[in-house]
């Protein structure tokens, strides 16, 4: 009789990998091959946990057709299995493992649609501050002390860019777009800003300048830096403006300086 | 303390899932109560803000399926401390977990495994219920598992083995219904007998749901997909649930082939004919 750590540890290796006959020889039959009653248990772990990455990831699952999604979610499942209960959690690194997976390496933008699904999902689970900065409460400052600031973003806010027009190949695949319309990839890059409004999560696109901006400013660092990145990243890059759209469209909800 | 003592007014729940949050939001339907899944409102983000506008016209079940009470190693303590965080903020009516395992080795299968049923396994269930009972500060209810295999090395019958949990650590029961129905026809066993051996007064909510029967090699296997109406067996099933453990808070679940919530809430309306033949008929539970 195998102590419970045992038969836990054997059982374990049996969701994922070939059935060990020490862990059989403890299953009764009852009429059927202890085998097949394992594989009752194995089936479920396996698809429940690939149903979840199908629900996180439709987008990259329309793309490559279902079948192949669940080859590959499978192969991800064994590679990276949750370590903790909440799978709203689950599916972290799909995208980086998308990138490795050598049967779709050949589509370079996949993995990047990934890390676009991955981030809408995380803003809709992120947490809710009901209170966005008000810009009156920086009224006061002294000017070296407003080059100081920095910025908390709300927990929604995800910054994200890529090589590839990912927002078009995500808008053309969603589940109710009647009209296929095709996506030039050779169209360039996008440089996107995901985030909840009200009860949405939504992304819009976001010029060089204003991403650079906002990403150093998300990443901690303070306006002076951000300000000087932004130029650098275009001459025309209005700090003021910048500055003032930041505080009013409701990214941003504390400051320190 | 979580006052238990809101049960009494408890009659037919169900079980609340994400594609019918915003209808039930919107038309707040004629349900005695609501039940959801711990693990789904832990991200403090937009589904527990949708949850707490419900708090005010629904009493709440916390039902959770990964702490892994089962599991030969120790509980996760900060899964264990989100779960007192959400409880926290939700006041929940009921708590309650399974009699299963999920966790070994620091991996998560997204499963509710089954146990042998030794000594060995009732001392760790035990020490693990009392330490979340001590930490929620409430009454855990236990649920028993739907089970597709036995251990050979099991000695101690499942409803044995929970009334032996109930005097151990004071726990009550969550008696899943059909979860005994489809365990006493994939393993061999008498449903009605199974529901004489539970301990009539620990009995604080029952469960009900349909269930998928398979072809595994020439032998009916049930599947508890909670994908289907609850089967007729199952409802004459609850009739004895019901005359022996009194009206006791009910919910019907539905996870696979989510219906319109309009037909969940039917199938709950059957329930409540049911349950309320049982308050009629003025059943408290037999000792």
């Amino acid at each position: 009789m195998p102590a419970l750590h045992e038969l836990q540890s054997a059982f374990l290796r049996a969701m994922f990998g070939p059935d060990e006959p020490e862990l059989l020889e403890t299953i009764v039959g009852d009429g059927l091959l202890p085998a097949a009653r394992l594989q009752i248990y194995r089936h479920h772990v396996l698809t429940s946990l690939t149903d979840v990455l199908q629900a996180t990831f439709p987008v990259v699952c329309r793309l490559v057709d279902e079948r192949f999604f669940r080859y590959a979610a499978d192969a991800y499942i064994r590679q990276y299995p949750p370590e903790a209960p909440c799978l709203f959690e689950y599916g972290a690194h799909f995208p980086a493992f998308l990138v490795a997976f050598p049967p779709c390496r050949h589509l370079e933008y996949l993995a990047d649609v990934a890390r676009l699904e991955w981030a809408l999902h995380r803003a809709s689970h992120a947490e809710v501050r009901t209170r966005p900065l008000d810009p009156a409460e920086l009224g006061g400052l002294a000017p070296h002390q407003v080059a100081q600031l920095t910025f908390q973003f709300d927990p929604s806010v995800i910054l994200l860019d890529s090589p590839w027009p990912i927002d078009q190949i995500w808008r053309v695949h969603q589940a109710d777009e009647e009209v296929y319309a095709p996506v030039d990839l050779n169209e360039g890059g996008v440089s996107l800003e995901i985030r909840r409004w009200d009860d949405d999560v939504g992304f819009r696109r976001l010029d060089s300048a204003m991403y650079t901006f906002r990403s150093t400013l998300a990443a901690g660092h303070t306006l002076a830096r951000a300000a000087s990145a932004a130029l650098a990243a275009s001459q025309e890059f209005d700090c003021g403006a910048a500055l003032h759209e930041l505080l009013t469209d409701g990214v941003v909800i504390g400051f320190t300086f | 303390m979580v006052h238990m003592n809101m049960n009494s007014k408890l009659g037919v729940g169900i079980g609340l899932r994400a594609p019918h949050v915003a209808e039930v939001l919107a038309t707040r339907p004629a349900i005695s109560w609501l039940e959801v899944h711990a693990e789904n409102y832990m991200g403090e983000g937009a589904p527990l803000v949708a949850l707490e506008r419900l708090r005010a016209d629904y009493p709440l079940s916390v039902h959770g399926v990964g702490l892994s009470l089962g599991s030969a190693e120790a509980l996760d303590n900060r899964h264990l401390s989100r779960l007192q965080r959400l409880i926290t903020r939700l006041q929940p009516a009921l708590v309650s977990e399974h009699l299963s395992w999920s966790m070994a080795g620091g991996v998560y299968l997204n499963h509710l495994l089954p146990l042998p049923y030794t000594e060995e396994t009732l001392a760790i269930v035990a020490q693990h219920v009392t330490h979340t009972q001590e930490v929620l500060q409430c009454r855990l209810l236990i649920e028993n598992p739907s089970s597709y295999l036995r251990f050979a090395h099991s000695v101690i019958p499942e409803p044995e083995f929970l009334g032996e949990l109930v005097q151990r650590t004071g726990c009550g029961l969550l008696c899943d219904v059909n979860n005994i129905y489809v365990s006493c026809c994939n393993l061999g066993g008498d449903p009605v007998a199974y529901l004489e051996a539970l301990p009539v007064r620990a009995v604080g909510e029952i469960h009900l749901a349909g269930h998928a029967v398979n072809d595994a090699d020439g032998q009916m296997i049930l599947i508890d997909d909670h994908g289907a109406p609850v089967s007729d067996a199952v409802w004459t099933l609850y009739d004895h649930a019901l005359a022996r453990f009194g009206p006791v808070p009910t919910l019907i679940e539905w996870d696979t082939n989510i219906p319109e919530l309009a037909l969940l809430c039917a199938e709950a309306h059957t329930a409540e004919r049911f349950f309320q033949r049982a308050e009629e008929a003025g059943y408290a539970g037999v000792a």
